[in-house]
């Protein structure tokens, strides 16, 4: 075992810090080192004074310092280490040897308003902690768990960097809003939408792919991720709730001497999957064999995808700084990330600090304040790639486009090359384009919380938080005056807009812990809690003026001077949501009888200023119970080190509709003022009611861990957006009701992890888990569509139903029966008819991660997958199509290559033929890293590694990425699982190390 | 425990200034109260009424509006598929060939923006307007339904202020008509004469016109009959606007849809205003869903007219299209080539005035021929392109064009009079009229005058003006084969009731056949 030795300096420093603030003069002081059975340092682990109040944790070389009475036993305990007992026997060094184990059942995990041990878990609550995090270079903290718990899915909805993912807990129940989980960060709920300004432009569709609202926080400033999944586990957070809540812990101080960990990573992105389409000489051969001529045959061989993408550059760095004393510890970090995106000109860099501090206070340490700063600034450049882009506005769509044998630059002599711009042409070069357009939107946020407790007694504990949550958006847009679209050509184009999110938040919680008797003990929590949410945005723009050249070409972005645009030509406009406050009354007991019977109730009371005035207040309760069998006389099992047996029932509600739709009110437009709400004093919360059952069982001295659930989640008074009766106020405007129907998730979680081999040199971890869904709808009196495909051809056309009897967005659209091959016309069987076909929804989500160690170097592998759902092809269906080739684009090569000819006649319409299996298997990362140890002593704990991310993908699906859900959502309705000419996935390497001073 | 008891109470103190009544402040708008109390106290009307007059513009100006429902479903105009373009699941081709559903988007949508204008307007009337307002208010109202009553023959309403609880009550057919003849002749006292842009008396008195001369349609669509004294209703109503003396003809048929319209369409009694670079809604789809691609300004290349209809024009006839002066002297149009009304045969460029091609490199060729679904090699080019309102070639990029929408105009008005006059056994004094307004419109005159050439007339005047679909019922014409509707039946002499519709007002029943 190498002997840690700590610098002496730093020693000094901690023995002084410790010197001004101990009150324990008695007391003396120990410190020492922590490892692993292989003499590798272990972070995090707790080091506590067994019977005594005292605590801290080992930092990243595995040190502590702790003060502590004579001849007290010191507790060491770490998740995934189980714990350890030393008594110190008056030393003053006290090191301690830890073997891991997969599971320790000590494992303390985050809760609703407080933590919990597992072992005293009666619910279904996942923790992924910091090791087992996915490795490589993310932007955002909800891909770090990606394909890590089973039950959830976590799919990015586009490559662009710090693009938004869709995360499903326990299968899909929205029919309106987003159905993402409420995210938590150290006790303050996030909004879960992002201040940048969403704004659409001339031609190029009315919405981007959203942002990641969890953006603004370093994934290397998170110690762990924990999923409540049901609802005896999310019922404390009430009407919010139904989507699961995800509770996302940042990195604390550690007392002790000042560290610095540094952490420096560089990778390389290439695009992962291209969509095929013809090459030049292939396009040639297709203008000969569909017998359409050769006159857009140009003669050239360009490769359009190609120029508008890149081998691009990925920088983070990461800094923190930790340290203090038992009554005084902090942690500072910085990180910056600059991450190039695949696309040209596209991007994101970040700037994220996070300052944690802990304060104790008063001689009996019962006062103390905990306060956490996360400031942020990022920076998108945003390519022109909409959800919804018609024939001309879509970077992707151009390039898939573009004819193939059409020069794209145009080479001048004596001076540099031309762009191919055709004046009045409806072909938009996609090089152009992607020149012509800038779009940079700077988001900043800063959350900071105070949160100051005061111990009454030993069992009465009150704790105040309050939070301000605030993030405000800059978005300039321009689209310069060379481009041939016709009402920018000559003129120009510029915008800006602005957005400001804040949220406030109030929580007053009582906490209450009782030891009645040895066997008995109890636990309460009481709360009151306040949210206020604010949202406003606006925005300027405008178009050149042609009779004075336009904005022109001066190489000034024309957002740099708007006031020169068109004085007839421009826009204006501001809005702000109305108010939403949420007020809540929130308890809980749990009940523990010699740890083998645990009861646990909670009740949530939510007031939301957005439900209709007959609905202010409702009631959230759950009840779970749990029965430790192997704590049991009876049960005498050698090989079962622990068996436990659950089960919880719970309601929770979602209220994820706009502020301000239970009234009636009217709005200012260009024309005039219009009603644009239609009033519903009934509207309330969307109801979840779930049940779940699970087993968890320790095997073989807990070296295997099994974990298993049976959930049934209800989901009932489905917020929806309904078609009013009319007369009502026009411009489609909604009225929001709770329709009677019931949406119903039902299935399995399973979860493996095994030390397969654990022996001092080669050590090998496995972790499976897999869930088994199955959705269905009844009891609506109606029918919704949604899906709404983009395109020529396709107008108003929707392929997704929400019906009695089918799953939730089932595909339902014309069957398709090949072709005639006689005249290479598509044949319906069933002629406009539309039927079933399948469903977006996967029945089978999978995830695998494994470590496999041999000495100092470990490879780390993380799979995931889903499978047993349909995707929709839009970009097949109507960017590439054969008719495209009578119009002078490109067409895929699926279609050249398909043994029937079809005709360029045959009309594009939405049918079976472009749903593809959507299962699919990917290498979400592999890291192969070297644990270098100590340099010298100066640099500590040094670690180098390659990861590789998004490998390769075992798939069937055409499309770029079969980890696609592009919105296209019919009146808020959200869709599932449909491709239409998105952002496409990256592939990275990347280069790192990681040390401490 | 000193200091316990200062921290409860700063606790305590925390808990009750927390506590809110999660009261609602809309913030970026207005509640109703905020309305009542605008403006001095009297309701901000002028801005309400202004925001019932804008929504009334989509409904009536795109293509997908009322002219999809009231012109596509006839002889006028057809939206065949072309391989890649305009299947949109069939939604054109159903119209045409009537064979829509009550699932069908555009009778929908329909539907439902003429009940936002029977609620905007409704609800406008309890924020005290002046007697003038509370009038345009109701015109606009019985317009809206007017159409609708004309294509669902139900007519779903609430009285101002009523609870959206209960479901609208619903008035049907002629009791429907009723209704809307008595408002309308309520409020023209209190109507302005003009300008041509406000809902003014004589616009009042040509709703009144139609209300009177489908009175029997109403009554029973499959067979009209015509009560003589509504006939007299309609020839009076005529003579008040004739003998106003607002109105005579332009010196250009397309004058009165022309981009200054307002200005130049003596013709015409009541518009929609459309604001050049400004303030528009979508007029300009008239010609952008009818032309090529490669035109100027490109178009959809989709709907156009058929043969058989196009054929019932005299090449004399200047309604069948003319080279209009273009107001942008980019485009010249120096070939002076057809650009408003049918486009057939070669097409040229506005700019140069050289011959265009379509985008697989064949000469830009209309044929007079189209089918349903174009399947050949030729599928770019066929069909005879239609549209009445002359590009505003100096704000189409803009979006906004200056073009207003004619809702009625005198050719109308005295059509409806000669069919009065014919329907009243004075073939003779209907013939004046309808030969007063050929010869203005470059076409012989006709020798006599019977239902049938004056259904005729009727098309070739007002076409594309959304009242082809009422005028061939009134005829007893709608249900008979024409070009790509071979067959019908009379269930779709009205439009379904819109399943959503339906579901959310038990008052409403589905009309017979759907």
């Amino acid at each position: 075992m190498p002997k840690i030795t700590l610098i002496k300096p730093a020693t000094l420093l901690a023995a002084f810090l410790f010197f001004i603030s101990s009150v324990f003069a008695q007391n003396k002081t120990v410190s020492g080192t922590v490892t692993d059975q292989d003499g590798k340092p272990v972070s995090g682990v707790n080091v506590t004074v067994k019977r005594g109040k005292m605590g801290t944790q080992t930092d990243a070389n595995g040190s502590y310092t702790l003060s502590i009475p004579d001849n007290a036993t010191l507790v060491f305990s770490s998740v995934g280490f189980g714990t350890t007992e030393m008594s110190s026997g008056g030393r003053t060094t006290v090191n301690a040897s830890m073997s891991s184990v997969t599971t320790a059942v000590s494992e303390v995990v985050v809760v609703g308003y407080g933590t919990a041990r597992r072992r005293d878990l009666t619910g279904s609550v996942s923790s992924v902690n910091e090791k087992n995090f996915n490795k490589g270079t993310y932007t955002s903290a909800d891909q770090l768990i990606q394909g890590k718990v089973a039950g959830v899915q976590v799919a990015n909805n586009s490559g662009q960097p710090g693009g938004g993912s869709t995360v499903k807990i326990r299968g899909n129940s929205a029919i309106t809003g987003s159905g993402q989980p409420l995210y938590i960060v150290d006790g303050v709920p996030l909004d879960g939408r992002s201040a940048r300004p969403g704004i659409g432009d001339v031609g190029l569709g009315g919405s981007n792919p959203g942002s990641n609202p969890l953006n603004f926080i370093n994934p290397s400033d998170i110690s762990s991720i924990d999923i409540l999944k049901d609802a005896s586990a999310t019922a404390i957070y009430g009407s919010r709730a139904a989507y699961g809540v995800v509770l996302i812990t940042t990195k604390k101080g550690i007392s002790g001497q000042t560290k610095i960990d540094f952490g420096a990573s560089y990778g390389i992105a290439k695009v992962a999957h291209k969509i095929k389409v013809l090459d030049a000489s292939q396009f040639r051969q297709a203008l000969t064999y569909y017998g359409v001529g050769n006159s857009n045959d140009k003669g050239s061989s360009v490769d359009a995808f190609d120029a508008i993408t890149r081998t691009a550059n990925v920088q983070n760095y990461n800094v923190g700084i930790s340290g203090g004393t038992e009554n005084g510890r902090y942690r500072l970090s910085f990180g910056a990330l600059d991450q190039d995106g695949i696309v040209r000109k596209t991007g994101i860099t970040k700037y994220t600090s996070n300052l944690n501090a802990n304060f104790k206070f008063l001689e009996n340490k019962n006062l103390g304040v905990d306060i956490n700063i996360i400031p942020s600034q990022y920076t998108e450049h945003i390519a022109p790639i909409s959800n919804n882009a018609g024939s001309r506005g879509s970077l992707i769509g151009n390039a898939l486009q573009w004819n193939p044998t059409e020069k794209l630059v145009i080479p001048r002599a004596g001076k540099s090359d031309s762009l191919n711009v055709v004046r009045g042409g409806d072909l938009i070069n996609p090089l152009a384009l992607q020149t012509a357009f800038d779009d940079k939107s700077t988001v900043t946020t800063i959350l900071a919380s105070i949160s100051p407790y005061f111990k009454f007694t030993k069992s009465l504990e009150y704790r105040f938080l309050y939070s301000i949550n605030y993030g405000t958006g800059v978005r300039r847009t321009s689209i310069q005056q060379f481009l041939n679209f016709n009402d920018v050509l000559d003129k120009g184009r510029a915008r800006i807009g602005q957005e400001e999110l804040s949220t406030e938040q109030f929580t007053h919680t009582l906490n209450y812990t009782k030891q009645f008797t040895s066997n008995i003990s109890m636990t309460a929590l009481a709360g009151f809690e306040y949210l206020k949410y604010k949202h406003r945005g606006s925005d300027v723009n405008g178009f050149g003026q042609a009779s004075l050249g336009g904005f022109g070409s001066y190489g000034l972005d024309y957002t740099n001077y708007i006031q020169f645009s068109d004085p007839s030509n421009r826009g204006a406009g501001s809005f702000v949501d109305p108010s939403y406050e949420l007020q809540s009354y929130f308890g809980q007991v749990s009940f523990n009888y010699a740890d083998k019977y645990l009861l646990k109730g909670s009740l949530r009371r939510d007031g939301s200023s957005k439900f209709g005035i007959n609905n202010k207040y409702g009631n959230f309760p759950s009840f779970s119970a749990a029965w430790v069998v192997s704590k049991e006389s009876f049960f005498n099992v050698p090989a079962i080190n622990s068996l436990k047996i659950r089960g919880g029932w719970g309601k929770t509600g979602n209220q994820e509709f706009p502020s301000g739709s239970a009234v009636k009110r009217y709005s200012f437009g260009t024309n005039g003022l219009f009603q644009n709400n239609e009033a519903n004093p009934d509207l309330k919360w969307q109801s979840d009611r779930q049940y779940n059952f699970g087993i968890d069982l320790a095997i073989l001295k807990s070296r295997i861990t099994f974990t298993a659930d049976y959930f049934n989640k209800r989901t009932t008074d489905l917020l929806f957006p309904s078609e009013p009766a009319q007369p009502a106020a026009g411009g489609g405007t909604i009225k929001w009701v709770n329709l009677d129907g019931n949406i119903d998730n039902k299935g399995f979680e399973f979860a493996v992890n095994a030390a397969v081999i654990d022996q001092q040199d080669l050590h090998w971890d496995l972790a499976v888990n897999t869930t088994l869904i199955k959705n269905i709808v009844s009891g609506l009196n109606t029918s919704i569509n949604t899906g709404t495909l983009d395109g020529q051809g396709v107008s108003g056309t929707t392929v997704e139903v929400i019906r009695n009897g089918l799953p939730i967005n089932a595909f339902v659209t014309k069957r398709f029966n090949g072709f005639d091959k006689a005249t290479g016309i598509a044949i319906y069987p069933d002629g406009d008819k539309l039927s079933y076909i399948g469903s977006p929804n996967p029945k089978t989500l999978f995830g695998m991660s494994t470590t496999l160690r041999y000495k100092k170097v470990s490879l780390n592998a993380n799979l995931s997958g889903s499978f047993g759902n349909l995707l929709y092809n839009n970009t097949l269906n109507n960017v590439i199509n054969v008719g495209s080739l009578n119009n002078g684009k490109n067409i895929a090569l699926s279609v050249f290559q398909d043994p029937v000819k079809e005709s360029f006649a045959n009309p594009v319409t939405a049918s079976s033929r472009f749903l593809q299996k959507g299962d699919y298997l990917k290498m979400t990362n592999a890291t192969l890293s070297y644990a270098v140890g100590n340099l010298g002593s100066i640099f500590k704990g040094a670690n180098v590694y390659v990861t590789g991310q998004n490998l390769f993908t075992i798939t069937k699906f055409t499309g770029f990425d079969p980890e696609v859900n592009v919105d296209k959502n019919a009146n808020g309705v959200p869709s599932v699982g449909i491709e239409y000419i998105p952002y496409p996935s990256a592939r990275t390497i990347t280069f790192g190390v990681n040390f401490s001073l | 425990m000193k200091i316990n008891n200062i921290i409860a109470s700063i606790i305590f103190c925390f808990l009750m200034v927390s506590c809110t009544k999660l009261g609602e402040k809309i913030n970026g708008g207005l509640t109703q109260d905020q309305i009542a109390g605008g403006s001095g106290g009297g309701g901000n009307v002028p801005a309400l009424l202004k925001g019932v007059y804008s929504s009334t513009r989509g409904v009536f100006q795109g293509q997908e509006g009322i002219y999809a429902l009231w012109e596509m479903t006839t002889d006028e105009l057809i939206g065949p598929t072309r391989g890649g373009d305009w299947d949109d699941n069939g939604a054109w081709r159903v119209l045409h060939s009537h064979n829509f559903d009550a699932d069908h988007i555009r009778v929908k949508e329909v539907f439902n923006n003429l009940g936002g204008v029977i609620y905007g307007s409704t609800d406008l009337l309890r924020f005290t307007p002046t007697p003038q307002q509370d009038a345009e208010a109701r015109m606009l109202r019985a317009m809206a339904m007017f159409y609708m009553l004309d294509g669902y023959n139900q007519v779903p309403y609430r009285d101002p202020g009523e609870s959206n609880v209960t479901a609208p009550r619903v008035r049907k057919g002629v009791e429907a008509l009723t209704y809307i003849i008595g408002e309308l002749t309520a409020i023209i006292p209190n109507l302005p004469n003009g300008p041509v842009t406000v809902a003014n008396k004589n616009a009042a008195r040509a709703l009144l016109m139609k209300c009177y001369l489908n009175k029997g349609a109403y009554a029973n669509r499959a067979a009209p009959t015509f009560d003589a004294g509504d006939m007299q209703q309609v020839i009076s109503l005529a003579d008040q606007i004739i003998n106003s003396g607002q109105y005579s003809f332009s010196p250009n048929y397309f004058d009165n849809f022309a981009p200054n319209n307002d200005a130049i369409g003596k013709e015409n009694i009541w518009e929609q205003e459309n604001i050049g670079g400004v303030s528009a809604d979508n007029i300009r789809s008239r010609w952008h869903s009818s032309m090529h691609y490669n035109q100027q300004p490109s178009g959809w290349n989709g709907f156009t007219t058929l043969s058989d209809f196009y054929n019932k024009f005299e090449p004399s006839d200047k309604r069948r299209g003319v080279a209009y002066p273009t107001n942008n002297p980019s485009f010249p149009n120096p070939g002076n080539r057809v650009n408003v009304g049918f486009l057939v045969g070669q097409q040229y460029s506005m700019a140069s005035g050289a011959a265009l091609q379509d985008r697989t490199g064949a000469p830009l060729s209309f044929t007079p021929e189209v089918k349903i679904i174009e399947q050949g090699n030729n599928l770019e080019v066929t069909g005879i392109r239609a549209y009445k309102y002359p590009i505003d070639y100096q704000f189409d990029d803009n979006g906004n064009v200056n073009n207003d929408y004619v809702y009625f105009r005198l050719g109308d008005v005295m059509l409806m009079k000669a069919e009065a006059l014919l329907r009243t056994n004075n073939a003779a004094g209907a013939l004046v009229l309808v030969n007063a307004v050929r010869t203005n419109r470059g076409a012989s005159v006709l020798t006599g005058l019977t239902l049938d050439n004056l259904i005729d007339e009727r098309g070739r005047e007002m076409y594309l003006e959304s009242w082809r679909r009422q005028d061939l019922i009134r005829f007893g014409k709608f249900l008979t084969p024409w070009q790509e509707k071979p067959t019908d039946d009379p269930k779709y002499l009205l439009f379904p009731i819109p399943n959503g519709q339906l579901a959310a007002n038990s008052n409403l029943n589905q009309n017979p056949g759907y």
